[in-house]
C-alpha cells in the first residue's frame, strides 16, 4: 500500500544589511529589519496564511486521512514571533490537529555539521526545544539543511536517537533504483532514509506554471496517474519542496491553490494510496536497500552538492572563518553574540554569493537581497570584522575582570608585603 | 588652455590638477580654459572658464571639421581606455551607428554625459572642431593642453593660429594598458606629441616614457611636477584597535591593486593585527574580493566602493601607513596627500612623487616582500615613522602648485614662446 509522504519546508533568514566599511566598531546592527520583516509579511500574506488555512481544511474535510509535515527553521520560527505571531498560531492550529508532524533540523538553517559537530548536536538540540515549545512534539525524523546528506550524518544523527532522515533521491547514487522505497546507510544499525521523489516534487515546485513544459497546464487527474502508476512498485512517494512553492513561488494566480485542494481526494481515489507522516512511513516500511552517499549530496541546483554554498573561494573564506571562531564565541559565555555567530552561520548568506551561472541570472539571484555575489561577500566579512573585534574586547574584559576578582581575593597588606619581597629579590 | 575634467566633473587626479594648475597660472598669466562641460555654479577668479556645452553651434561662425596635419587610421574598435566601473567591461562602440564611417552630423549643441563614455573618440573630435572655432576669435600667446584627449583640439588651434602648443602629459597610454599597448589613442599621443612644440610631463617617469615608448627627443620636454593644495589635516580615533594599511585609486591594473593584496598577505603573515583597506572602484574590484578570499584574509582585507571627499580624508585620518604599489603611475597625487595627513608612505618607484617625496619609503612594484617589510617596520618601529613623516612635511613644503605654475612660465619663457 503506497503512501504519499509530505514535508514541506519553512525558513527564513535574517537578511544582513549592506554593511559597510565604516560601520566596523561602530555599528552593531547587521540585519536589515526593513527588508527582513516586509519579506515575512509578504510571505506570510501570499503563502502561509492561505496555505496554513487550504491544510487545516483538508485534514478536517478528509477527518485525519491527510497528513503532512513541516520542517521550520530556528529563524523563521523566530521572525514569527517577532513579526507575524499569527502565522506561528496558525502552525500550532495544524499542530493540534494531530495529523502534522514536525520534523528536526539546525535551528539556523545551518551547514554546521560540515564544520563543527558540537555546533551542529547544539543547534539540533535548541531546535527540538522550540518544536516542543510551541508544537509539544519531540521529533524523531530529521532533515539537515537543504538535505545536505552522507554516510556519515546518517550514522552521526543515529546515535544522537532519530529513527529516520530525509535526503534527495540523487540519481547517481540509486542508479536504476526507484526513490519511491525506503533505503539504509552503510554502517548504520536502524535509522532508515526517506529519499525525495524530485521528478514529481519539482512538478508541482518547480514546473507547475511553466508553459514551456510540454506538460502544462498541470491538472490533477493527470498528476493523479502519474502517482497511482507507481502501485504496485514502490512502498512511499516522498514530496517534499519549499513550503512557499504554494502562494509565493506559484502565485495563486496560477491555479496552485485548486490543485492542492483536489488533491488528496483525487490521490485517495485509488483504494491502495494514503497519505502518511515521515515517522509513520519508517514505522510501516522496512529499508529494502543501501544507499551509499559517499560524498555530500543536497537538493539544490542541477549538481545536488554543496556547490551552491561552498563552490567558490568567497564562500570558502567566509564559511571558513565564521567556523573559526567558535571556540571564542562560546567562550564568551554570552547569549548576544553567541545568537550572532549562530544567524550568521544561515546558509542563505553563503547562497548569496554564489558565482554560479550568475551572468544567467537564476534562482540565486530570485532569492538574493543583494545587487551581486561580491556585495554578498563584502557586506558579510565586514560584519564578521565587527564580530571579531567584540569578542576580543569581550575576552578583553573578562580578562581584566578576572585579575580583579584575583586580586580582590589576597587581603592589601599581603599584596604589599609580597611587593616588597619581589623587590627584594630583584635587588639582590 | 584646454582642459577635459574639470571640477565639479572629476574623474580622478587629472581633474583635480587641471583646476589647481590653471588657477595658480591664473596668477601669472592671463588663462581662458575650454573644457567640455562646465556647471553654471562653478566660477573662477581671474580665470575664463568656457564650456562648450553652453554654446550654441550655430552661432559660432568657422565651425567647421577641418583636416588634420597627419593622418589618423580609425576603426570601428571597443578603443575606450578607461574601464565602466560596473559591469568590469569596457563600454562598446557601436560600431553600425556609424561613429566612424566620417558622415557625423553636426549638432547644435556639444552635449557630454560621461567623460570617458563609449562615444569618447566622438567627444574628442568634436571637442576640437568648437574649440578651434572658438580659438579663431581669441587672442592668445600660447596653446596649453592637458592629456589627449585635448590633443587634436591642440593641433588644429596650432595650424590654424601658428601659436606655439605646449602639451602636459599627466597620463599616457602607455601607463593605462602597458608599454606595449598601441592604438588609436597612441597614435594620437605619438603624433600629437611629435607636432607639440614643448612637453611638460609631470615626472622624470613619465619624460623618460615619452622618451622611450614615443621615440620623441628629450630636448622638447621640460619636466614640471605637480603641486598640492595645503589640506587641513586631522586625526581620528580608529573605531577598531587594528592598525590600517590604505590604498586609494582606481582599481584598475595601472594602480597594482593586486601588488596591494600579495603586500597584505605578506605582511598579515607576520602581523595578523592589520587591517587593509581599499578606497575606490574599478575593473578589478571583483577579481580583489575573489583573490582576498584565496589568500584567506578576507576579514582583514576591506573594499570600500566609491567614497566621497570627506570619507576620504576620515579613512585618512585613521590611516597608520599609505601605500601605493602602482605599475606605472605619472605622479600619484593621493601619496601626497596621504603625507599631508601625517601618514608615512610606501610607494612604487615607478610613480612620479617617489621623485619628490624623498620621506617616504619606496619599492619596486614587484617586490612584493620589501614592500611588506617596510610596512611592517613603520608599524612597529615609531623612530622611523617619525623620521620618514617629518622628512615627508618637509618635502610638502616644495611640492605646491604656486612652484609649478612657476616653474611653467619658465619653461614658456626659455622656448621663447613668451
Amino acid at each position: 500500500m503506497p503512501s504519499i509522504c509530505f514535508y514541506f519546508q519553512v525558513h527564513q533568514p535574517f537578511r544582513i544589511r549592506n554593511y559597510s566599511f565604516f560601520d566596523i566598531g561602530t555599528s552593531h546592527i547587521y540585519e536589515d529589519e526593513q527588508k527582513n520583516r516586509e519579506i515575512m509579511d509578504k510571505v506570510a500574506e501570499k503563502c502561509y496564511l492561505k496555505t496554513n488555512r487550504k491544510m487545516l481544511e483538508l485534514i478536517q474535510r478528509h477527518q485525519g486521512k491527510f497528513r503532512i509535515s513541516y520542517s521550520i527553521s530556528g529563524t523563521a520560527i523566530e521572525q514569527f514571533e517577532k513579526y507575524r505571531p499569527d502565522v506561528l498560531q496558525s502552525f500550532i492550529e495544524l499542530a493540534n490537529t494531530g495529523c502534522v508532524e514536525f520534523l528536526s533540523e539546525t535551528y539556523s538553517h545551518s551547514l554546521s555539521f560540515i564544520y563543527s559537530k558540537e555546533e551542529f548536536r547544539r543547534q539540533v538540540q535548541k531546535h527540538a526545544e522550540v518544536i516542543k515549545k510551541y508544537f509539544n512534539q519531540t521529533p524523531t525524523v530529521f532533515r539537515n539543511t537543504e538535505l545536505i546528506f552522507n554516510n556519515e550524518l546518517a550514522a552521526y544523527i543515529e546515535d544522537m536517537g532519530f529513527k529516520g532522515i530525509v535526503c534527495e533521491g540523487v540519481d547517481r547514487i540509486l542508479g536504476t533504483r526507484s526513490p519511491n522505497f525506503l533505503y539504509r546507510s552503510p554502517n548504520t544499525k536502524e535509522i532508515k532514509l526517506l529519499l525525495k521523489n524530485y521528478r514529481l516534487s519539482d512538478d508541482i515546485a518547480f514546473r507547475f506554471s511553466d508553459r514551456g513544459w510540454k506538460e502544462f497546464p498541470l491538472t490533477v487527474d493527470k498528476y493523479k496517474q502519474w502517482v497511482h502508476s507507481i502501485a504496485g512498485n514502490g512502498e512511499c512517494v516522498n514530496l517534499f519542496m519549499d513550503y512557499e512553492t504554494f502562494g509565493e513561488h506559484q502565485w495563486e494566480s496560477t491555479g496552485i491553490f485548486s490543485f492542492l485542494d483536489h488533491l488528496p481526494a483525487a490521490i485517495m481515489e485509488h483504494p491502495d494510496f494514503d497519505f502518511k507522516t515521515p515517522s509513520e512511513v519508517v514505522a510501516a516500511y522496512p529499508a529494502r536497500d543501501v544507499y551509499d552517499a559517499h560524498d555530500f549530496t543536497s537538493w539544490a541546483d542541477m549538481e545536488r552538492d554543496l556547490s551552491a554554498w561552498l563552490s567558490n573561494s568567497m564562500q570558502q573564506e567566509a564559511m571558513k572563518q565564521i567556523y573559526s571562531i567558535e571556540k571564542d564565541v562560546k567562550e564568551c559565555n554570552n547569549p548576544e553574540i553567541l545568537n550572532v555567530w549562530e544567524r550568521l552561520q544561515t546558509s542563505d548568506h553563503y547562497y548569496y554569493m554564489c558565482t554560479k551561472f550568475w551572468n544567467d541570472g537564476d534562482v540565486h539571484k530570485y532569492f538574493s537581497p543583494f545587487d551581486s555575489p561580491y556585495d554578498a561577500y563584502l557586506y558579510f566579512m565586514n560584519i564578521y570584522s565587527d564580530l571579531e573585534c567584540r569578542i576580543k574586547a569581550f575576552k578583553k574584559k573578562a580578562r581584566r575582570d578576572l585579575v580583579k576578582q584575583l586580586k580582590d581575593s589576597v587581603p592589601r597588606a599581603e599584596r604589599i608585603e609580597a611587593k616588597i619581597v619581589r623587590k627584594q629579590v630583584l635587588q639582590s | 588652455m584646454l582642459g577635459w575634467e574639470f571640477p565639479p566633473i572629476i574623474n580622478g587626479g587629472l581633474g583635480v590638477a587641471c583646476h589647481d594648475l590653471s588657477s595658480a597660472m591664473s596668477e601669472l598669466a592671463d588663462i581662458t580654459m575650454i573644457i567640455p562641460k562646465s556647471s553654471p555654479d562653478f566660477k573662477m577668479k581671474n580665470m575664463n572658464l568656457v564650456g562648450i556645452n553652453t554654446i550654441d553651434l550655430s552661432s559660432i561662425e568657422n565651425y567647421s571639421e577641418s583636416k588634420l596635419p597627419f593622418e589618423l587610421k580609425t576603426i570601428p574598435a571597443d578603443l575606450n581606455p578607461y574601464y565602466s566601473e560596473k559591469s568590469g567591461e569596457s563600454a562598446s562602440f557601436n560600431a553600425s551607428s556609424g561613429i566612424f564611417s566620417g558622415d557625423r552630423n553636426t549638432p547644435k549643441t556639444f552635449d557630454i554625459d560621461h567623460l570617458y563614455g563609449g562615444d569618447v573618440i566622438n567627444k574628442v573630435m568634436q571637442y576640437a572642431d568648437i574649440t578651434a572655432s572658438l580659438a579663431s576669435k581669441m587672442d592668445f600667446d600660447v596653446i596649453h593642453a592637458h592629456d589627449w584627449m585635448t590633443m587634436l583640439a591642440g593641433i588644429k588651434i596650432k595650424q590654424q593660429s601658428g601659436k606655439p602648443l605646449v602639451m602636459h602629459i599627466h597620463s599616457l597610454e602607455v601607463d593605462r594598458s602597458g608599454v606595449g599597448s598601441r592604438g588609436w589613442v597612441y597614435d594620437l599621443e605619438k603624433k600629437g606629441m611629435e607636432y607639440a612644440d614643448l612637453l611638460i610631463p609631470v615626472s622624470n617617469f613619465t619624460a623618460d616614457n615619452i622618451c622611450n615608448h614615443y621615440g620623441i627627443s628629450r630636448s622638447k620636454i621640460s619636466v614640471v611636477h605637480n603641486g598640492s593644495n595645503i589640506v587641513k589635516s586631522f586625526r581620528s580615533k580608529r573605531k577598531f584597535k587594528e592598525k590600517t594599511v590604505l590604498f586609494v585609486g582606481r582599481l584598475t591594473r595601472q594602480k597594482g591593486p593586486e601588488k596591494f593584496l600579495d603586500i597584505a598577505a605578506k605582511v598579515l603573515e607576520s602581523n595578523p593585527d592589520v587591517r587593509f583597506v581599499m578606497a575606490g572602484v574599478g575593473d578589478y574590484f571583483k577579481s580583489m574580493l575573489e583573490k582576498s578570499s584565496y589568500q584567506h584574509i578576507g576579514n582583514r582585507f576591506h573594499l570600500t566602493g566609491f567614497l566621497n571627499q570627506e570619507k576620504l580624508r576620515y579613512l585618512f585620518s585613521i590611516s597608520d601607513v599609505y601605500c601605493m604599489p602602482s605599475i606605472s603611475e605619472p605622479f600619484g597625487l593621493s601619496a601626497v596627500e596621504a603625507a599631508q595627513f601625517g601618514i608615512p608612505c610606501v610607494i612604487s618607484k615607478q610613480s612620479g612623487v617617489a621623485e619628490v617625496l624623498s620621506g617616504s619609503l619606496k619599492f619596486d612594484f614587484w617586490d612584493v616582500n620589501k614592500a611588506a617589510g617596510s610596512i611592517l617596520n613603520l608599524l612597529s618601529d615609531p623612530v622611523l615613522r617619525k623620521k620618514v613623516v617629518e622628512d615627508a612635511s618637509k618635502n610638502l613644503n616644495n611640492i605646491t602648485w604656486d612652484i609649478s605654475a612657476r616653474k611653467i612660465i619658465d619653461a614658456y619663457a626659455a622656448k621663447q614662446f613668451i
